[in-house]
């Protein structure tokens, strides 16, 4: 007899109807919404939104790699002004919380982008200070402990919302900048971004990307993700959305069995564009098949 | 109508010229489903080839699509590789296709001239553009180069176009460019639709543009996700206003006014 499965989550004291969002910079809300209804998800993870519009990096912007891709948009965002007037409103239309991730070149910048959101309806923040693709700001402020906390501390400050600062696997220990951020009153983090990787074609003896090097992501990365979830959950006492190579359901069951609470679904969305409602269901089944009730039940269940 | 990822059945998958394949498709859409000039991606079965590849609609009748592309790379020798019965993965048609609105009443279509300008695998979209054009009453001009192999002359003449080719090499037809020979044959046409290399399309669109015509162009670009979530594939697309802004290929385009395109970014 399988037990009624509750799929719901809590994260930083927002309710998910389950534990799947987007991976910001993979999901676009009439581009996505075409292939599925959007309120299936447990939240929506925006593209990055900075205070001013960013042009991003030239093309191309993307490099296919065995086992994953590279990108290098470059968080290329109509800013803030236009994402509240025109797209907020309409992201909220959907019966499940907004997640705006935002971008900055500076401190400041990442205040101001904070700051135009508090009256928003916007539910959650996620602090990207671990984008390799942009020159300022991004992952200058993911891989140094000291910066880290410094805009943490920063945006802890210009918001009342709850803050998910997503960390960037490009450094010598991820427990250092989780553990660092913590203390800096983040109230849940996400991991992990790209890493920073480069492909030349060797038919024309040049780098494929405009950019040279850019992000690496896909299910060839899901190990180097899993190892983090489980080393940061270990170490700090905040929520985690883990992400990085999410395919199928079982991966996001992995994720959660190494200690994220949440997971985020990225690469698998421009291979797949349904991939993040069929994760749910996937989720669903392994805990039907599992006998799982609760995804504290799923979690509860890693042994070592 | 939500969009799909949709399973199709191979009924017909050859060589057209070198490296050049048609594949026919059966699936469940139907004709009205497609607007010329759109594109859908097909979704490689191997793990080598993690992103779809976005492959013009060449041909869209009820039940049956049809593909010209061409195999640069490991997905499309893929494609190549099918054989009839066997299953593909391809989504709804995606992107906006040519705006054909001022020939959409059939008043407004009948008698007009309409030139097709293709370059090499730029040429398959402009047969469905050919076939709705000639429905709608218009004249169809079409002027098609390519290196040295021409293909889809005869379907474009089957549908009712008047098909002029050049080639690089001078094998076949006018050896020249598309751009040369609308010029030595003194072509003319209120609405000009191209598709096909950039330096075609750029040359194209600024000859158009002296000459008072409303050129579109199908742009490509490498693409990620091919439907809008990943912003890979951009342009400089100069807005009313005047400003530019990095428009997306797949999802905006790929077919955008020749005058708002911002050639060398």
């Amino acid at each position: 007899m399988s037990k009624t499965v509750d799929m719901r989550v809590t994260i930083a004291g927002v309710e998910w109807k389950n534990p799947v969002t987007t991976a910001s910079g993979t999901f676009e809300r009439e581009a996505s919404g075409a292939f599925y209804d959007l309120s299936a998800l447990g939240a929506l993870t925006t593209k990055g939104v900075a205070s001013e519009p960013w042009e991003g990096n030239l093309t191309p912007r993307i490099a296919e790699a065995y086992g994953g891709m590279l990108n290098a948009v470059g968080l290329q965002n109509p800013g803030m002004d236009v994402f509240l007037e025109k797209e907020l409103p309409l992201l909220k239309e959907y019966k499940t919380p907004v997640i705006v991730n935002i971008a900055g070149r500076s401190v400041e910048d990442y205040c101001r982008a904070a700051e135009r959101l508090e009256d928003s309806p916007a539910d959650m923040l996620e602090l990207n200070i671990s984008c390799p693709n942009v020159k300022e700001g991004g992952i200058g402020f993911g891989t140094d402990p000291k910066m880290a906390a410094r805009v943490t501390a920063a945006v802890r400050k210009a918001t009342g919302k709850p803050l998910i600062v997503k960390l960037t696997p490009n450094v010598t220990d991820i427990v250092q900048i989780a553990k660092a951020v913590e203390g800096e009153g983040a109230d849940a983090l996400s991991l992990i971004n790209t890493l920073l990787g480069m492909r030349i074609d060797v038919e024309r003896k040049r780098p494929v990307l405009a950019n040279k090097m850019g992000g690496f992501s896909g299910p060839a990365v899901k190990p180097v993700a899993v190892r983090m979830v489980y080393q940061v959950s270990r170490a700090v006492s905040l929520p985690i959305i883990g992400l990085g190579g999410i395919m199928t359901g079982e991966d996001a069951a992995e994720f959660l069995l190494a200690g994220a609470d949440a997971v985020a679904v990225g690469t698998a969305a421009l291979t797949d564009p349904t991939a993040p409602v069929r994760i749910v269901k996937e989720l669903r089944s392994y805990m039907e098949r599992q006998n799982f009730s609760s995804i504290r039940e799923l979690k509860e269940a890693f042994s070592e | 109508m939500k969009k799909e990822v949709l399973q199709g059945i191979v009924r017909r998958n050859e060589a057209l010229a070198d490296n050049v394949f048609r594949m026919e498709i059966q699936w469940k859409l139907g004709r009205d489903d497609v607007k010329a000039g759109q594109f859908v991606n097909v979704y490689p079965k191997s793990r080598e080839t993690l992103l779809p590849r976005p492959i013009s609609i060449c041909r869209a009748e009820d039940g049956l699509l049809t593909l010209v592309y061409g195999v640069v790379g490991k997905g499309t020798a893929e494609f190549a590789s099918y054989k009839p019965g066997e299953t593909v993965t391809v989504s709804s048609p995606l992107g906006n296709g040519y705006d054909l609105s001022a020939f959409e009443e059939s008043a407004a279509g009948a008698g007009k001239t309409a030139l097709l300008a293709g370059g090499g695998i730029g040429v398959p979209p402009l047969l469905e553009l050919a076939v709705r054009l000639r429905q709608k009453g218009a004249n169809v001009q079409a002027v098609l180069g390519f290196r040295d192999q021409p293909f889809l002359i005869d379907e474009l003449e089957q549908a009712g176009a008047h098909v002029f080719t050049a080639t690089d090499s001078g094998a076949f037809g006018y050896r020249g460019t598309v751009l040369d020979l609308i010029r030595r044959e003194h072509l003319s046409a209120e609405y000009c639709f191209a598709c096909g290399p950039k330096g075609m399309l750029r040359a194209l669109a600024a000859y158009g543009g002296e000459n008072g015509w409303n050129v579109q162009v199908s742009l490509e670009e490498r693409m990620g996700c091919g439907y809008g979530a990943c912003v890979g594939c951009v342009c400089g697309i100069r807005q009313k206003d005047g400003i530019v802004r990095r428009e997306k290929v797949c999802k905006d385009g790929p077919v955008f006014s020749g005058a708002e395109v911002v050639w060398d970014e």
